[in-house]
């Protein structure tokens, strides 16, 4: 029997399926239609982004674990010029006016500044400018808070296409100490300049990484985290590299020198104990960082600026003749007061004459003329070979930026431009110029043995929890053991005979004092007064040069220089808590 | 067995029987497709709201890391030398005059070390996302039929 109804139940199923159908028909005409490729690359557009991860910069410690270089948070502020575009005609500059009102007020910068940034931005497709880099946190964040308040302003006044941007900038705890050593990340850079901050910089900025960040939330995934740049520990402690720069500016005051450098080395490993040069610029006032440096005045001329070093030189003299065996100790030399080399007179200073004297009597009474004499003992191809075993002429590859290597002339190199005259003059520190940081490497091997050591600033990194110390290096053995006992013994009986300035009660030291004419040598009066020593005798812990660039008060080493070398060893057995020799020397109870 | 035939003829008979049948299969597989698609929608909704807690985690420890970075710079200026010699001097301390020190001769005493600024049991810093929630149906399979195959085999 046939159902009359059956008509009706297949018109509803075909209206149903036909319904059904036009689903995935509407579905697929939507997914291909013009407007459908339109929202498509919209959301290809917006669906992420590709964004640079800076690693934060890692710090700079000092060895006693004080933060010398650190990180603050600043913003960038900017404008989404997508957004501004988007509004009508009448908007646009209202909104305008409202953001250069509110970067006038908040970021240091002219209402004019503002308006011309957002209407001729950088590229003529820029979809964002920048208003202002490297705000302060409680500006910016002053300027955020502003930004939020206005969403509910009646008025519709409001700063909605204002967007901020947090990231690292460096900062510098200590302001000027140690200004020469650590260098500085200028604020709009990303590179270290100078010093530590650029010798290490691909240390301490780490790799910055580059990933793509999805706008989707379901495609949002664990983004691999920059490892932070690596932590530096340096060898030299805040407060003996402070009461160094009190030392040396005091010094500077009282003399009326130009400028002046005072360096300090572990004579046994090479550590930098404190460098202290003037002038030091305030590596937190970036307005006025190059107010007081030139070319005349270079950021860290402990091993930029080189000079002719005068006498203290003698002692490199000195120990490459005793080394050799052309000289000893109680070798006599008669000074008349002159003398020739090639038939060129070399005098004393001030044409002194000391008559019949041995070898320490040279060094205590800094004799130009035995020196020269001692160096033509020696002969030229002798005294150049060791004066290039200490490092003369080098740079001695100290772990800062911005080394000079100084000059000397070699008789072996025909273009060189050396004469026979030069023997004389090298001999005792003029005619040739040294850095402050080659002089010290080169003493070091007359403390220590006669292992010369590198010199360097670094004491260890910092990586992922573990520390990697740096270990001493022996550049070279450029004399004996016996030859480096023997002239610290004349350099010693040298300050005690003479009561020299700088010696220190309970502690015995040896050093030289050096005053060096500065070119032309016939008009000019000025000198380098200089120092260099080392002790205590027996087990040297540290070795300090010191430099003042033309002194006013008077012009001697010995009276300048040395006041200045006791005063910074006070300071240092007090601070490194070395006693007295009698008390060092004791021997162990029981 | 006359009952049985009789009893299917009169059901085939009864047209609508069939007809609720068929319907009530069709609303099964359409109760099937909604369970599927409830599924669906369930776990890309956590997904969703897991991504986005993600995007907010990885923001909070940046800003986080920033604050630690600032507020260790804070401490340090705080504690650096040109504001504590003045503090020092200001509670009437000075500095030491070798002359003034008194050194005591401590037997077997051995001087610090440098600095030692390791930090024990530091590792690298590693992917906080367990692999259950990254992974395929596919890739889970494949690693459980390897990992059973591995067994199996008496591999390590």
């Amino acid at each position: 029997m046939k159902n009359p109804h059956t008509w009706r139940y297949l018109t509803v199923q075909i209206i149903l399926a036909l319904i059904g159908l036009s689903i995935p028909a509407q579905i697929f005409h939507l997914q291909h239609s013009a407007e459908a490729k339109a929202i498509l690359d919209a959301v290809y557009r917006y669906n992420g982004w590709e964004e640079t991860f800076y690693p934060k910069r890692g710090d700079i410690y000092d060895s006693a674990g004080h933060l010398l270089a650190g990180n603050q948070t600043v913003y960038e502020v900017g404008v989404d010029l997508t957004a501004l575009n988007a509004l009508d005609e009448n908007a646009r500059p209202a909104q305008e006016n409202n953001i250069a009102l509110a970067a006038q007020l908040y970021l240091d910068m002219t209402y004019n500044e503002a308006i011309e940034k957002m209407k001729n931005p950088p590229y003529p497709d820029s979809t964002y400018v920048v208003l202002a880099d490297n705000v302060a946190e409680d500006k910016a964040l002053e300027l955020k808070d502003l930004k939020e308040k206005s969403l509910y302003e009646p008025s519709g006044h409001n700063l909605n296409q204002l967007g901020f941007k947090a990231h690292y900038q460096r900062s510098y705890t200590e302001n000027s100490l140690a200004a020469n050593i650590l260098g500085r990340v200028p604020p709009q850079d990303k590179a270290g300049h100078s010093g530590v901050e650029e010798k290490y910089n691909s240390l301490l900025a780490g790799t910055p990484l580059t990933v793509w960040v999805p706008a989707d939330p379901i495609l949002a995934r664990d983004l691999p985290t920059p490892p932070v740049g690596t932590t530096l520990i340096l060898t030299f402690n805040r407060d003996v590299q402070a009461a160094t720069e009190e030392v040396l500016d005091d010094a500077i005051n009282n003399t009326g020198a130009v400028s002046g450098t005072i360096v300090i080395m572990d004579p046994k490993t090479g550590e930098i104990l404190a460098m202290a040069t003037s002038p030091r610029p305030n590596l937190s006032d970036d307005a006025h960082y190059g107010d007081t440096l030139s070319v005349e005045h270079p950021l860290n001329p402990a091993i930029s600026k080189d000079y002719e070093p005068g006498s203290v030189f003698k002692i490199l003299t000195m120990a490459a003749a005793l080394d050799k065996g052309v000289v000893k100790p109680d070798t006599t030399y008669f000074d008349n007061g002159i003398i020739l080399i090639n038939n060129i007179p070399i005098r004393n200073w001030n044409n002194t004459v000391w008559g019949l004297q041995d070898m320490t009597g040279c060094l205590q009474h800094s004799i130009n003329t035995c020196l020269a004499w001692v160096a033509t003992q020696l002969g030229k191809d002798d005294f150049y070979n060791y004066l290039q075993k200490f490092g003369i002429g080098h740079t001695t590859g100290i772990d800062l930026a911005g080394e000079t290597p100084g000059q000397m002339r070699l008789p072996m190199l025909a273009d060189s431009g050396w004469t026979p005259i030069d023997l004389g003059t090298n001999a005792f520190g003029q005619g040739l110029s040294v850095t402050p940081i080659q002089m010290v490497m080169a003493a070091s091997a007359i403390a220590n043995d006669g292992q010369m050591v590198y010199p360097h600033v670094l004491y260890a990194t910092v990586q992922d929890g573990k520390q990697k110390n740096t270990s001493s290096m022996i550049v070279a053995t450029p004399i004996r053991a016996e030859t480096a006992h023997t002239l610290n013994e004349m350099l010693a009986a040298s300050l005690e005979n003479e009561a020299s300035k700088a010696l220190v009660p309970g502690y015995r030291l040896a050093g030289k004092t050096g005053t060096a004419q500065i070119a032309p040598y016939a008009t000019n009066n000025a000198t380098n007064a200089s120092f260099i020593g080392w002790g205590p005798l027996d087990d040297p812990k540290f070795l300090v040069y010191v430099w003042l660039e033309k002194p006013q008060a008077d012009i001697w080493g010995s009276t300048v220089a040395a006041p200045v070398f006791k005063q910074v060893v006070e300071k240092l057995v007090v601070l490194m808590g070395i006693p007295p020799d009698n008390i060092r020397l004791q021997p162990a109870g029981p | 067995m006359n009952n049985i035939s009789q009893f299917v003829l009169k059901y085939r008979q009864a047209s609508w029987r069939v007809q609720l049948q068929w319907l009530a299969l069709f609303v099964l597989g359409l109760v099937a497709i909604a369970l599927v698609a409830f599924g669906y929608l369930n776990i890309s909704t956590r997904t969703t709201r897991a991504g986005r807690e993600i995007q907010t985690l990885k923001d909070n420890i940046l800003i986080e890391q920033r604050e630690n970075a600032d507020l260790e710079t804070q401490l340090a200026l705080q504690i650096s030398s040109q504001k504590m010699a003045p503090r020092a001097w200001a509670l009437g301390f000075q500095p030491a005059d070798p002359a003034s020190i008194t050194y005591v001769v401590v037997p077997g005493y051995t001087p610090r070390k440098g600095i030692d600024m390791s930090v024990a049991g530091a590792q690298p810093a590693a992917q906080v996302i367990p692999p259950e929630y990254t992974q395929s149906l596919f890739d889970w399979f494949a690693e459980k039929i390897q990992s059973t195959a591995s067994v199996s085999e008496g591999l390590p």
